[in-house]
């Protein structure tokens, strides 16, 4: 049995949320957690992490050869008796050995975040500091991929992610995964319930008073209050903030009528599939 | 036919053409590391401990297998094997070695050895540390476009004098750090077939003999409109040096953690360390290089 709990999803869905309250939840402390302080494990696509394990550069490859050598640095997680958490937002992908680029041997399990892609493309244009036309553009893209310049260095690996829908369907459709899906409007809705059920899943302490603490000392105005007064070093550059709204059904407000269509357009089979859409089709 | 350099103060014998070293005319009288093809074995180093999924370590030896590339074994600070994969290229094989492979050596030779790249200030030399993707080259780059001379790019070994040691006169520089700094690279030969990395030479801008380490710069991106420094102090210098290390992986069974850490001391000792915060985008690297040597005008 693998060693890794993946904690996966298309951006702006949830996970770093998640990793707030995972921190507090495992240290168990007075205080809210620092959120330049989150290490609850290096990212998936860290450069660091693959050229520690590697003993090279990544530097000197091309990111097909790249994503080749995934599978080994997380199977080498397995020397180590301890259960690691990993943000992922690559889509699960198959190299063309026919592995997962995850490694089906390192891989313990997944929480895979999944978010209204209606209230997902205001965040997300927010993230990319682009139009929401062009946020949805690029969450309707098959070869949406975050670093994929090959002119350049960037302290991550390039990261395939595929349309939206695709993204979803790669992680919550992955022959054999053990997986557990958190639907954010549930994170938000029904916090206790939702997040008891990830930590039971990640084989953390759940326990009611435990986890109330933690969901308290990572509330969205908690960590919004963080990023204005100390900043947050894992927003992109140039983007106003990284915790925004932390909302969901935004989007009644945010999108025109165009908009909607479109993604409703572009996704609406997993939008059904989430409970996003009525069987009627009707955004809910 | 072998060929023969001079790097990091060491004579080379090599039966690879190492093109990025400075040549000698002659076979020098005393051959200190000797760079020899020859097989490498694909299941591992007997008797050594795996650190990694490709890194073997013993006392005396270092084994690195870049799949699809070449396998090396490096030992006693003194030799080199190189095992190319079939049908690789020699230029894909040279980067590995001049990096990873001649970066253990210089770990089995007691060197402290930091990831960055050391420019030459009066008489003396600063050195520019940091995570892969942090900038070192492309400032690098920009330091000798402003006339600085620089000791080595990327791998910067310190000695027991805490003096920095010359490596060889080149940068590898990627295509839009390039652009950047209007270096055309058409002329240029590429790191590898199919990057967009370029191998810079630097002949004229090179200094081929140790400097004393003035300072130590550590770099940072951040979120931050402007540039900050920040003084790092006392025993704070000492895991600052540490976490800047080439491959801290390479230390482990290597029998050299007490030597590297006495020398870690000894130069956090000596040496002035301050972190600097850059904007992590539009900015122009000639504001970094002015920061720098602002910084550095001050403390002295």
């Amino acid at each position: 049995m693998g060693a890794i709990y993946w904690l996966s999803s298309y951006p702006k869905s949830g996970n770093t949320w998640f990793r707030a309250f995972l921190q507090n939840l495992q240290q168990d402390g007075d205080a809210p957690v620092d959120i330049n302080e989150l290490h609850t494990g290096s990212i998936a696509s860290g450069r660091s992490w693959l050229d520690e394990v590697l003993g090279f550069d990544t530097a000197d490859l091309r990111h097909d050869d790249i994503d080749a050598l995934r599978p080994a640095v997380y199977e080498w997680s397995l020397q180590s008796p301890d259960l690691e958490y990993h943000k992922i937002h690559d889509a699960y992908t198959f190299l063309p050995s026919g592995e997962p680029l995850v490694s089906s041997k390192a891989t313990r399990g997944a929480v895979y975040f999944v978010r209204n892609p209606l209230d997902l493309a205001s965040s997300f244009a927010n993230h990319l500091q682009c139009s929401v036309d062009k946020a949805i553009e690029r969450m309707a893209s098959p070869d949406m991929s975050f670093v994929k310049s090959e002119r350049k260095l960037n302290n991550q690996v390039r990261q395939k992610l595929l349309s939206w829908s695709d993204h979803v369907l790669s992680w919550v459709d992955a022959p054999g995964l053990n997986l557990e899906i958190l639907r954010y409007e549930d994170m938000l809705g029904d916090s206790l319930a939702t997040f008891t059920r990830a930590a039971r899943f990640l084989e953390l302490p759940h326990d009611r008073p435990r986890v109330e603490k933690a969901l308290h000392f990572s509330r969205f105005d908690r960590l919004q209050e963080q990023e204005k007064t100390d900043g947050f070093k894992e927003k992109p550059a140039n983007t106003p903030s990284f915790f925004r709204q932390g909302k969901a059904g935004g989007w009644r407000n945010e999108l025109n009528e165009e908009q909607i269509a479109r993604i409703i357009a572009d996704h609406g089979p997993v939008m059904r599939r989430f409970n996003y859409l009525d069987q009627s089709g009707v955004p809910q | 036919m072998n060929y023969f350099y001079n790097c990091y103060n060491l004579a080379i014998d090599s039966e690879m053409p190492l093109s990025e070293m400075v040549a000698l005319p002659d076979r020098p009288t005393a051959i200190d590391v000797r760079i020899a093809q020859g097989a490498v074995d694909p299941d591992g180093l007997d008797g050594a401990e795996q650190v990694g999924p490709f890194l073997w370590v013993s006392p005396t030896a270092l084994q690195l297998h870049i799949p699809d590339v070449a396998r090396f074994l490096v030992s006693n600070g003194n030799t080199i094997l190189y095992d190319p994969a079939p049908g690789i290229d020699e230029d894909s094989v040279r980067v590995f070695m001049l990096g990873s492979a001649l970066g253990a050596l210089l770990f089995q030779r007691g060197y402290l050895v930091l990831h960055g790249n050391a420019v030459q200030i009066g008489d003396g030399c600063i050195i520019c540390v940091g995570h892969s993707g942090a900038g070192k080259s492309t400032l690098a780059a920009a330091f000798m476009q402003r006339g600085y001379n620089l000791l080595a790019d990327d791998v910067v070994p310190i000695g027991n004098d805490c003096h920095a040691i010359p490596g060889f006169p080149r940068i590898k520089l990627w295509q839009d750090a390039a652009d950047k700094l209007e270096i055309d690279t058409t002329s240029l030969s590429r790191i590898r077939p199919d990057m967009e990395k370029f191998n810079l030479p630097i002949t004229e801008k090179f200094v081929p003999k140790p400097l004393p380490v003035k300072h130590i710069y550590i770099l940072r991106s951040d979120d931050e409109k402007g540039f900050s420094s920040t003084p790092i102090k006392g025993l704070q210098k000492f895991p600052a040096l540490h976490a800047n290390t080439y491959r801290q992986k390479f230390l482990d069974s290597m029998d050299l953690r007490s030597d590297h850490l006495k020398l870690c001391g000894k130069l956090a000792g000596q040496t002035a360390i301050t972190r600097i915060l850059r904007p992590r985008q539009g900015f122009e690297i000639d504001q970094l290089v002015d920061h720098i040597l602002a910084d550095l005008s001050e403390s002295v």
